[in-house]
């Protein structure tokens, strides 16, 4: 039966034959074309890059012509210097002519070290572990048979590397190239098409055999092979779903439109202020931030200090406030809304964000079904696409509130009813286009129709990120005292911070950032010195801590913002009130850092900055530093390793010794470790600097190996 | 250079002291050198070892003669200054004490009276030290009786031509005549025993029948030892004239005749204007041999011809013959004895004599003719009896070595001259410290030998010869002194100008071999940025000008600030209104570097303030809202920031709405860049903020660039 089968399948072979090589040469048509269109926009980014570079030379070179400086010298082929020396070139045959061309000395300039390129940076900067390796490590031209073998090693040690094509030669844009170029010929295709059952049996069997004598045929056999196989079973779904132009105004489920957009929708108050809330880091102030992968948990943002500032006073003549009943209203709702803040440790925290309990109702439930319910007015809204209008869902209110809200003062009131409860005035204020009195009655309305039972909106589902972002699981700590976790602020509602307490369990103080309660047992008092905090007598000095500027008001910690001079010399590395360092080549080896100015025994230098990256991650990288024997690891607690290989400052140059001239104390400035670089004696005006590193004795070029020289109290 | 010939009578090194080495510089170490250590067996390896320590020697011997000869030309420091060599400095300081200002007046007018006094009331005293004619032997053989000449002097008055003369009268006046000692040893004669002769002051008053135009005195020296025959050998003086005055060659003269030789100089006492021509001081006169006419050359010059050949003026006072006095005018001729003797001032290698004391033969050369104006009491008498107590000849050993053998040995008899810089350091102490000190080149070792010292020289490996001064100085262009745009700023460096270590006493036991253990604490005597340093961006060097900018002093580098704003653009599900929102509130605390929760009410003040032309450009003010309520929700601001900060953007909203032309949605629809299309002053300033993040995108360009190229490379592949 086999043979009379492949009997059968002969026509169809030579014709699939042919069809084969007709994709293969397409395919390779297709790969040469993008590879001359990628050369071409590098080459067209490399010209622009050239153009940038120059217009900025010529911009700088022209301001320094006008500086009372050295200018630099340029190699001009400047008459003075012609010593009428001759580089000729004589040819035997008279008929060529002999060249010449003036020599042009050129002073030597002696070489400088070599140097790897590394960004520069002020602060830590988190990077996530990189599971497959971004390029094989040079080691020399020629690779010796222990460079092989650690290679093979590194590369275990990894889920890949980088540019290893994936999930087979083709991507989604090849192939829809490849389709549409192919259509072309789609006429005998047809035909064969026609018997689609019988065609794609075949077709397994057959691919199948061409896996099997790949070798004879050679991998582009194989290849096309499989792609056969693979347009079979899944590429029409494939190609269909591709061919659909991805929609530009379709966002995804849970984001918002802009407030100040035209499309603003009428939503709650969590959904407004969901991006802020999920994004904003609240240890460093900004909106996902470089070193703080966790962010905040719903209740991080819940309000800890209610301050209601309620007017008593009506804000004009036609305030609310002179309404009949407001003002009892007003006051009812104030009542109402502390409640709530009475009974905050109670299980679901999150519930009593919202003002009253028909405020916050809704949170947690996504998608538009919700708001078409909830916000009845929405369709009043000014909003003139026609998308968004939704005339149907006009409720009946509609007749008796004359004034018309749009979705984003709908969205608007609630955000600031959250935060200004019954004050409307001031709502009103803020919100710019409504009257108190207007406000109050849609407040009145709003109580009316959210008054449904509470659903438990929980946490909010987390944020889509354009990326993963690692977990950080906090090891548990040994007994050992001399371990030091990296600090995670708790968040444990329920119970006070006893020995379930991540902080407690880390050894570490409960900061600012933790949801306890701020009479915790476990939370650092701050010092009370009115001196410079760089003696023991300081308790955040003996702690090997920084001054908190919000703990500890008297040592000056927390003011001369804008001074560089400090009273508080506990707070220089979060002030960042680092030396002016120099770079030039060391009289030891490589690179040094040279102070410019004076110091005094005990000052703060420099902070030690680099990328934080995980023990497992440094192990990896350790490993080709080890082989370069060049390494700008530096352990900062048991979690994490500060990498200044890549991205850094000056002090990364700071050479080894055993007889230093500064050394380096791992600090915990305001929740962070962080590593300062201080002066062990006084030291000159351009000294270079050292420290020791603090390689362990037996493995002194193994550079993970730190040992460290805090013990947390 | 002229080749060198020695002195016939040097035995060895001892006799190369002196001017000879002068211009033999170092390379007398293999001229004058003893070889000790060669052995027969293995000829070859022996000589090509030779050759090689040869070699490596020759090296810095050649630097440090030229170090020498550039040190006598323009010399950096002097010798004399360096606490080591102390015993150089011929003046003391004791006379500071005591000084006040009064006193430059006093001493002024003072030789001022003095000068006015010597008009004709005062006699001329002259005091003869000595007659200075070097012969090849000291006169040993002839005792006493040749160890004197006459001198006589004779007042030659010129007088005023009459009608009649055809040439100016000549009146000589005999004065007087004297025995004078022949080439005395400056150091055991007394100083009252010097002959002494006076011309009274009637003489030089001018009513002597004949008008006198000028007066001059003429020195005749009758020797009678015989006729002068030189066996100076030339010399190549032009680079040692300095050397020449003190390091006196021994000359060698036969004296063969028995006849009487005479030699004559003159000097004028009152020119033709009557002006004083000789103060009071010591003088020395180069004498002239004459043979026919005993006042024959009137116009003696103060070159001499020395066997048909010219010599510079100041080479007869190294060789004689010259006579030397002490001219005073004083009003009392009775004071002869009490004429000072002075010591002439003192050269560089003046106190060579001091070595060679225990040879009567060699004299201290004086000067010049007319040095040494003040011949009072001021210069202290600061003769080294000391040194001239009989004192064991002090040998030192030189004792080369290479690749741990000693290859040579040289030795010195009582000479503590540097072999190298052929400065005299008279005391083994200063040598060896001198030694060590000026010539890091080489490493010296001294080691305690009975008959003196044996100082072991061998190459110093470690010699690295770097640089210590002002790095500008090596790494600025030649050419720069030509391209500069006016005054530019230098690299500022510390030198040590005056340091005061704590010294230990003096010991010879410094210079041994140092113990494994016991390293020097080498000091550094010029601190500060003595090297040049490099851009860490870039790795260029860093100019001068440059220093005071620190390139970290940004706390948000372009890359970090570009890299927020990519890192928010990436987001899938937070909106356009968002996202502007927090990029700009990002950029904002990057650069104000925000840390504590009591800065937040003020950083949204801050923010709204700086920002609020581009909020209500790009319409951002409720979002604004959402993020001041977020904070709000934080704990970090409370209601009446958010109240402050909103009221700061109404009114400039308001103004801005009125100038808007339409609807909003063209607006929203548009990029944020395009929205500079209508025209208004605030638009303009965002542009500007707008070509400011440009900039920072190029630059991160830029800093990519290497990348691209790289990138662009792989792909020729």
């Amino acid at each position: 039966t086999q043979q009379t089968k492949i009997k059968i399948k002969r026509g169809p072979k030579s014709c699939r034959k042919l069809k084969e090589t007709r994709v293969k040469s397409e395919y390779m048509r297709l790969r040469q074309l993008k590879r001359f269109r990628k050369a071409e926009e590098v080459k067209a980014l490399f010209q622009s890059n050239r153009r940038r570079i120059e217009g900025r030379t010529e911009l700088l070179n022209e301001e320094w012509s006008k500086l009372r400086i050295q200018s630099i010298p340029l190699s001009t082929t400047s008459g003075s210097l012609s010593s009428k020396k001759l580089c000729m070139v004589e040819s035997g045959f008279p008929s060529f002519p002999n060249q010449a061309v003036a020599m042009r000395p050129l002073t030597t300039v002696a070489g400088i070290p070599f140097m790897y390129s590394w960004s520069p940076l002020q602060q830590n900067f988190m990077v996530e572990d990189e599971t497959f390796l971004h390029n094989i490590p040079y080691m020399g031209d020629e690779v010796l048979e222990q460079d092989e073998a650690f290679l093979e090693e590194l590369i275990d040690n990894y889920d890949g590397v980088h540019g290893d094509r994936e999930g087979g030669f083709i991507n989604d844009e090849i192939f829809k190239e490849l389709v549409e170029a192919l259509s072309q010929y789609s006429d005998p295709e047809e035909e064969e098409e026609e018997e689609p059952s019988e065609r794609t049996e075949n077709k397994e069997e057959e691919d199948e055999k061409g896996m099997q004598k790949t070798t004879p045929e050679g991998p582009e056999e194989s290849k096309v092979g499989f792609f056969k196989r693979k347009r079979r079973s899944t590429a029409e779904g494939e190609y269909k779903d591709l061919l659909e132009p991805p929609s530009p105004v379709k966002l995804p489920p849970l984001c918002t439109p802009s407030m100040d957009g035209p499309f603003a929708k009428s939503v709650q108050r969590e959904q407004s202020l969901h991006s802020f809330h999920t994004l904003f880091c609240r240890r460093c102030f900004k909106y996902d931030c470089f070193l703080h992968p966790f962010h905040a948990s719903p209740n991080v943002y819940k309000r800890k200090n209610k301050e209601i500032r309620m007017e008593t006073e009506p804000c004009g003549l036609d305030c609310f406030l002179l309404q009949k009943g407001a003002k009892e209203f007003a006051d009812q709702n104030m009542q109402r809304s502390q409640r709530p803040r009475r009974r905050r440790r109670q299980p679901r925290p999150s519930s009593s964000c919202g003002p009253t309990p028909s405020g916050s109702g809704e949170e947690g439930k996504e998608g538009d079904s919700d708001h078409e319910t909830t916000s009845s007015s929405e369709g009043n809204s000014r909003c003139p696409s026609p998308a968004k209008m939704r005339p149907g869902e006009e409720g009946v209110e509609e007749s008796d509130s004359p004034p018309q809200w749009s979705g984003a003062e709908e969205s608007l009131f609630r955000v600031l009813h959250g935060t200004y409860y019954n004050n409307f005035c001031s709502i009103a204020r803020l919100i710019g286009t409504k009257t108190c009195r207007e406000v109050y009655e849609f407040a009145v309305k709003e109580m009316l129709i959210h008054r449904v039972p509470l659903e438990d909106g929980g946490i909010s589902p987390q944020k889509k990120k354009r990326k993963h972002r690692q977990d950080v699981n906090t090891p548990l700590p040994d007994n050992s005292s001399n371990q030091v976790y990296n600090y995670q602020p708790c968040d444990h509602p329920e119970h006070p911070c006893d020995s379930s307490c991540l902080c407690v369990m880390t050894q570490n103080f409960c900061e600012k950032f933790c949801q306890c309660d701020r009479e915790c047992q476990n939370r650092f008092p701050g010092c009370r010195c009115k001196t410079q905090c760089n003696t023991k007598q300081c308790p955040c000095y003996l702690a090997v801590r920084e001054c908190d500027p919000d703990l500890c008001m008297t040592c000056g910690a927390a003011d001369h913002w804008d001074s560089k001079q400090v009273s508080c010399k506990n707070c220089s590395i979060q002030r960042g009130l680092k030396k002016h360092l120099l770079l030039a080549p060391s009289d030891v080896a490589g690179w040094g850092t040279f102070i410019k100015e004076p110091v005094q025994k005990n000052e703060f230098i420099s902070e030690y900055c680099g990328e934080l990256i995980s023990q497992d991650e440094a192990d990896r990288r350790g490993r080709i530093y080890d082989k370069y024997m060049s390494s700008f690891l530096f352990n900062l607690n048991n979690d994490f390793v500060v990498d200044a290989t890549r991205k850094g400052n000056k002090i990364r140059f700071a050479n080894h010794s055993v007889n230093p001239n500064c050394y380096a104390k791992v600090v915990m400035v305001n929740g962070d470790h962080r590593i300062g670089i201080f002066a062990k004696r006084a030291i000159q005006r351009g000294e270079e600097l050292f420290f020791d590193y603090r390689y362990s004795q037996a493995d002194a070029l193994k550079y993970v190996g730190i040992e460290r020289e805090i013990n947390i109290v | 250079m002229a080749p060198q010939k020695h002195g016939s009578g040097g035995n060895g090194f001892y006799a190369n002291s002196g001017a000879s080495k002068a211009a033999n510089g170092g390379a007398h170490v293999s001229s004058g050198v003893v070889m000790t250590s060669v052995k027969r067996p293995k000829m070859e390896q022996v000589q090509t070892d030779h050759e090689l320590f040869l070699q490596a020697f020759e090296k810095p011997t050649q630097i440090y003669r030229f170090l020498r000869t550039r040190n006598l030309i323009a010399p950096i420091f002097l010798h004399r200054s360096l606490t080591y060599m102390s015993h150089r400095n011929s003046r003391t300081n004791s006379k500071r004490k005591c000084f006040s200002v009064n006193d430059l007046l006093f001493k002024a007018e003072k030789s001022k009276v003095d000068q006015e006094s010597h008009n004709m009331a005062s006699n001329l005293q002259l005091t003869f030290t000595g007659f200075f004619h070097k012969t090849e032997k000291p006169l040993q053989n002839s005792e006493n009786e040749e160890n004197s000449v006459s001198v006589e002097v004779l007042l030659v008055k010129v007088c005023h031509k009459k009608r009649k003369d055809v040439s100016c009268p000549v009146k000589q006046v005999p004065t007087g005549k004297k025995q004078v000692p022949l080439n005395p040893d400056s150091s055991q004669t007394k100083l009252g025993a010097f002959p002494t002769l006076v011309v009274p002051s009637q003489e030089f008053e001018p009513s002597n029948g004949h008008m006198v135009k000028s007066y001059s005195l003429l020195f005749r020296v009758s020797r009678p030892g015989g006729r002068e025959h030189n066996g100076v050998t030339t010399r190549d003086t032009s680079m040692n004239v300095m050397e020449e005055l003190s390091n006196r060659k021994k000359r060698y003269c036969s004296n063969q005749d028995d006849g009487e030789t005479i030699f004559v100089a003159q000097m004028t006492v009152f020119d033709k204007n009557r002006r004083l021509q000789l103060l009071d001081g010591e003088y020395e006169v180069s004498m002239q041999e004459i043979e026919e006419s005993p006042v024959g050359k009137k116009r003696a010059t103060w070159e001499t011809i020395l066997d048909g050949k010219w010599l510079p003026p100041f080479e007869t006072f190294s060789q004689g013959p010259t006579l030397q006095f002490t001219l005073r005018w004083t009003n009392d001729t009775a004071d002869r004895g009490t004429a000072p003797v002075a010591k002439p001032l003192a050269t560089r290698n003046s106190e060579s004599s001091t070595v060679d004391s225990g040879k009567p033969s060699n004299v201290k050369p004086p000067h010049a003719v007319a040095v040494n104006e003040s011949v009072g009491a001021d210069l202290p008498v600061r003769r080294e009896q000391t040194h001239v107590e009989p004192r064991q000849k002090l040998r030192v050993y030189y004792q080369f070595l290479y690749n741990n053998n000693a290859r040579q040995q040289t030795e010195a008899r009582d000479d503590l001259h540097c072999p190298w810089c052929t400065l005299n350091c008279r005391k083994l102490y200063s040598l060896l410290k001198h030694l060590k000190l000026s010539h890091s080149r080489f490493i010296f070792n001294y080691v305690p030998h009975p008959k003196g010292a044996r100082i072991d020289v061998s190459i110093n490996e470690c010699y690295d010869g770097s640089y210590v001064g002002n790095p500008q100085d090596i790494h600025c262009q030649p050419g720069f002194a030509f391209s500069r745009n006016g005054p530019v700023k230098r690299t500022p460096v510390t030198h040590f100008l005056v340091c005061r270590p704590k010294r230990s006493k003096p010991s010879l036991s410094e210079f041994l071999e140092p113990e494994d253990g016991e390293q020097e604490q080498q000091r550094t005597y010029i601190s500060g940025h003595n090297r040049l340093y490099f851009h860490s961006d870039s790795c260029t060097p860093l100019r001068p000008q440059e220093m005071d900018v620190d390139s970290e002093d940004e706390t948000d580098p372009a890359w970090l600030r570009e890299k927020t704003v990519m890192q928010i653009d990436e987001f899938t599900d937070v909106n356009e209104g968002e996202k502007e929102v927090m990029k700009l509130w990002n950029l904002h605390v990057m650069k104000h570097g925000f840390i504590a929760d009591n800065q937040m009410n003020q950083a949204c003040l801050l923010f709204v303030e700086q920002h609020s032309t581009t909020i209500i450009e790009k319409n951002l003010c409720r979002n604004i809202l959402l993020h001041l309520v977020s904070m709000h929700d934080f704990g970090l601001v409370n209601t009446g920031t958010i109240d402050k900060a909103m009221a700061h953007l109404k009114p400039q909203k308001d103004g801005q709405e009125q100038a808007k032309t339409q609807d909003d949605l063209f607006k929203q629809t548009k990029s944020s860049k395009d929205t500079f299309s209508t025209s208004d002053l605030r638009k303009l300033k965002s542009r500007k903020d707008c070509l400011s993040v440009k900039d920072s995108a190029s630059l991160f360009a830029i800093k990519h660039f290497g990348l691209v190229r790289f990138f662009y490379i792989f792909e020729q592949f």
